[in-house]
């Protein structure tokens, strides 16, 4: 427990109505996006500028109080749950896009600024920034440099980091640090920024962020092809970019998932297949509709059928079908276990197959969606924690999953980060030496480890 | 008074409850969030108070009274939901169950229970209050006045449209037949709503006018009571609500159709059945009544199928230019969007315009703006940017309580775009 001087220490920085002490705010607080972790904090603090924020973490460091930073809180990891108690800092107050410069392609925004917003704020302007978690509707600037976010636009355009010029960050000890600039080429010392990129949290909190921006493409058409065996699918997205055709986004989603499309596409295709990708391609119109045909060619010799969105509204249909993933897939069980491995692209059937024949062993159900062009899956195994046997069961499959990826050359975590709900994979996944070295980072940043306690890797005695 | 552990309302929608996975979709759509910014205020973080309350985590507290209360029901959140998680269904039930337990706190539980019923009696009263705002405080400029007395609870200070010299249902007969020649081709009852009775009452003559021109018999049943919005949605008084139900259903139960013109008392009448039926007897009832009622621009577009020469702008309006805000009741709970502006369009004398964002919510809410006017009236500077920015000179919308809002919100602003119910635009 915080004592009530360190609360009213905390009022007389950010001000009485940027603080919240009752039990339904901590509540309300005690979560993230996930479904196993949750734990209430003593205070939440929603400071409005830098100095705040400073101020706020010079009082934790005095006082050794753990501070958890906070967005908008719909990562899938546990990143943002105060699992030590102490003070949430949470950025949503700090929301102002600060400046949108078209000539020199590149933005500065708040941490707290919505995604959604940010993006919607850049198309006034025929203006983009790629990267595309599907929480952007909720989830903020700070956190999407965080957790160096990635969606299904990743595949032609890369993640967050390729889009981070400049980044203002406070340390634990209430430090202020401007690193980068507003250029796309930076040449000066370390590349400190990227530091920040993926650190969860642990290392400093982002106050400001300069990113890159590119123009946005002049159109967009969406593909829809059915396949009846996975490892088809596959290898389809993988014929298309070989034929030196980069779409802007190449998704899949497997049967269990297909009720959303139904309407849209013909019951007996859709009863006899296995998997749906989902296509866009972007660009120039000329080139977009080249592109359209190349791959409709190529789709057509494999697929069980294909389809051309007629128009936008179609498009929006099957989009919003593949981000309803998430939440069909969670109501057709009590608890789902969501992972996020990614595989080098040659290896998605070998890496679907071998991890349907773990969950045939393991007789658990198992699910497939994910953003098959850059070979990260999100597999999701369906169980109910309430019956003890089923779920032990369903986490040695995951277990085995995850070897699976790894030993097929792939990544513990694709786009999701670690936080709580990877780090017990965390020694499996990462070079000794190098999990070494993040340590001393974390110890030259924040000696007194009160950033994000107990997340990333186990604490001691674990 | 209920056990603590007897959640029964809230169980009866327990799916909804259950298939929010936190995913957060609701927060960058919500009115309320995006000025608080803090997870009480939207959909997913109200889920997990509830779910904490049917765990035993958290009590129905005067604080999680008041972050229950804190909601616009706008219903924004359901309609961008990946799982289509109906959260006002569950912060109405949560409500249910808070007003169960705790009571409602004066001076609602006088107003609903006592003063609203007694309808001839409420008028009076709310007239006593718009003459002692003429003595106490200064009155604004046109048409708009500081309320005192418990309006100004109700008003908290905000611009609020004089009080009617003489009520709707004292200036017209029970039973308005067609203009003569021309031959009844529906026999409608006309659910005045208290705003449209007490504040807008030429409006309501309007309606009745132009019904009665083509052809619509428009009964206006003296039973009729409040809509009980506020009582049963606004503040889960169950109980209350179920006699207003119950006084309506009777009022109207031998016409074709119950025309209103204002969303939220239309959408609160069909929600009869969802909340407040308690046995199969009252479930029949309200569910046949419910399925009667259509918004007045539903029923000129889609029933009367009028042609647009049946639409015959008043002078102050020609060659005016209109924009149109879409009630939340409106567009999403009865999903009629599409019936005003196929008037509007079609309509040769005035510009119809289209300003960005018509359909977010105007954040008034009933008793949410009353419990949050400083939240509530932010909300309501968007919405106003948003009217400024379409440069119309007349703002329409479909229900009596937005039009309060805009009001406000315009006459705080200094802007002189004028607020009008859609029917108002016509002779």
């Amino acid at each position: 427990m915080i004592d009530s001087g360190i609360i009213e220490q905390l009022k007389h920085i950010v001000g009485r109505e940027n603080i919240l002490t009752s039990h339904e705010d901590m509540v309300a607080y005690s979560f993230d996006a996930t479904n196993t972790w949750s734990h209430l904090p003593d205070v939440v603090v929603l400071p409005s500028a830098t100095a705040q924020v400073s101020e706020v973490l010079e009082l934790a460091s005095r006082e050794k109080i753990p501070v958890t930073p906070r967005g908008g809180g719909t990562n899938v990891s546990g990143g943002s749950i105060a699992i030590h108690g102490g003070i949430v800092l949470c950025t949503t107050r700090m929301d102002r896009i600060i400046d949108i410069n078209k000539t020199n392609l590149n933005a500065t925004v708040e941490p707290g600024v919505i995604l959604q917003d940010f993006q919607e704020a850049l198309a006034r302007q025929g203006l983009f920034f790629p990267p595309d978690p599907q929480s952007f509707a909720g989830c903020t600037m700070g956190g999407v440099v965080a957790e160096n976010s990635g969606g299904p636009s990743c595949l032609k355009y890369g993640v967050t980091k390729q889009y981070i010029l400049g980044l203002e960050v406070v340390l634990a000890d209430g430090r202020i640090l401007k690193l980068g600039g507003l250029t796309p080429k930076n040449r000066t010392g370390y590349e400190l920024m990227m530091l920040f990129a993926g650190s969860e949290g642990t290392l400093g909190i982002i106050t400001r962020i300069s990113l890159r921006l590119l123009p946005a493409p002049q159109a967009e058409q969406t593909i829809v092809a059915v396949f009846s065996d996975v490892a088809v699918a596959g290898q389809t997205v993988t014929d298309i970019i070989a034929s030196s055709v980069l779409p802007s986004k190449a998704e899949f989603i497997d049967n269990w998932t297909f009720e959303k499309f139904r309407g849209l596409l013909p019951d007996a295709v859709l009863d006899s297949s296995q998997v749906i990708l989902l296509i866009q391609v972007d660009g120039l119109r000329e080139t977009v509709a080249a592109e359209t045909q190349h791959v409709v060619t190529l789709c057509r010799e494999k697929a069980a059928g294909v389809r051309v969105a007629q128009d936008k509204a179609e498009a929006d249909r099957y989009w919003q079908a593949r981000r309803s993933h998430f939440s069909d897939i969670s109501s057709r069980a009590h608890t789902i276990v969501n992972e996020d491995v990614s595989v080098p692209r040659d290896k998605i059937a070998e890496f679907i197959h071998l991890s349907q024949d773990s969950a045939r062993r393991y007789d658990v159900p198992i699910s497939f969606a994910g953003h098959v062009g850059d070979g990260n899956f999100h597999p999701v195994v369906l169980t109910d924690n309430r019956d003890k046997d089923h779920y032990a069961r369903a986490l040695k499959c995951v277990d085995d999953i995850i070897g699976i990826a790894l030993d097929l050359g792939g990544v513990l975590s694709g786009e999701h980060g670690i936080g709580l709900e990877k780090q017990r994979f965390l020694k499996r996944a990462m070079d000794p030496q190098a999990l070494e070295v993040m340590k001393q980072i974390k110890d030259v940043l924040d000696p007194l480890h009160i950033l994000n306690p107990g997340k990333i890797w186990e604490e001691d005695g674990k | 008074v209920k056990a603590d552990t007897d959640f029964s309302q809230i169980e009866k929608f327990k799916a909804d409850l259950d298939r929010c996975t936190k995913c957060g979709f609701c927060m960058s759509v919500c009115p309320v969030y995006r000025e608080e910014r803090i997870e009480s205020a939207v959909a997913r973080g109200k889920i997990m108070l509830i779910r904490s309350l049917l765990e035993g985590d958290v009590t129905l507290t005067d604080e999680m009274a008041r972050q229950l209360n804190k909601c616009t029901l706008c219903l924004t959140c359901a309609q961008n939901c990946p799982a289509s998680t109906q959260v006002p269904t569950v912060i109405t039930a949560a409500r249910a169950e808070k007003a169960a337990r705790r009571g409602i706190s004066f001076p609602y539980n006088f107003i609903y229970r006592w003063l609203l019923p007694r309808r001839r009696l409420f008028g009076y009263i709310v007239r006593l209050a718009s003459w002692f705002q003429g003595i106490f405080l200064p009155r604004t400029e046109g048409t708009v006045r500081h309320l005192s007395f418990f309006l100004s609870a109700l008003g908290k200070g905000r611009h609020i449209p004089q009080i009617a010299p003489k009520f709707l249902r004292q200036s017209v007969p029970e039973i308005n037949l067609p203009t003569s020649g021309v031959p009844t081709r529906f026999t409608v009852g006309y659910f005045t709503g208290c705003m449209t009775d007490f504040v807008f009452p030429e409006l309501g003559k309007k309606i009745i006018s132009f019904l009665t021109k083509n052809g619509v018999a428009v009964i206006v049943p003296r039973a009729q009571g409040c809509c009980g919005a506020p009582v049963f949605l606004g503040s889960g008084d169950f109980v209350t609500g179920r006699r207003f139900a119950d006084v309506n259903v009777r009022a109207f139960h031998d016409v074709d159709y119950i025309i209103t013109d204002c969303a939220t008392c239309a959408s609160a009448m069909k929600d009869y059945a969802k909340y407040l039926a308690d046995n199969s007897e009252r479930q029949r009832d309200y569910q046949e009544f419910g399925v009667r009622i259509k918004d007045i621009t539903e029923f000129l577009v889609d029933i009367l199928k009028l042609p647009s020469s049946a639409y015959h702008i008043a002078d102050e309006f020609r060659r005016k230019t209109v924009t149109w805000h879409d009630p939340c009741h409106l567009c999403r709970y009865l999903g009629v969007k599409e019936q005003p502006r196929q008037i509007l369009k079609s309509l040769p004398d005035i510009k119809y315009v289209e300003m960005s964002g018509a359909d977010r919510c105007c954040g008034m809410a009933g008793t949410f703006s009353i419990n949050f006017y400083d939240t509530s009236r932010r909300i309501a500077d968007r919405k106003v940017a948003d009217i400024i920015a379409a440069q119309a000179d007349v703002v329409v919308t479909g229900c009596p309580g937005c039009e309060i809002q805009l009001i406000d919100g315009l006459a705080r602003h200094g802007s002189k775009v004028q607020v009008r119910h859609i029917m108002e635009l016509f002779e």
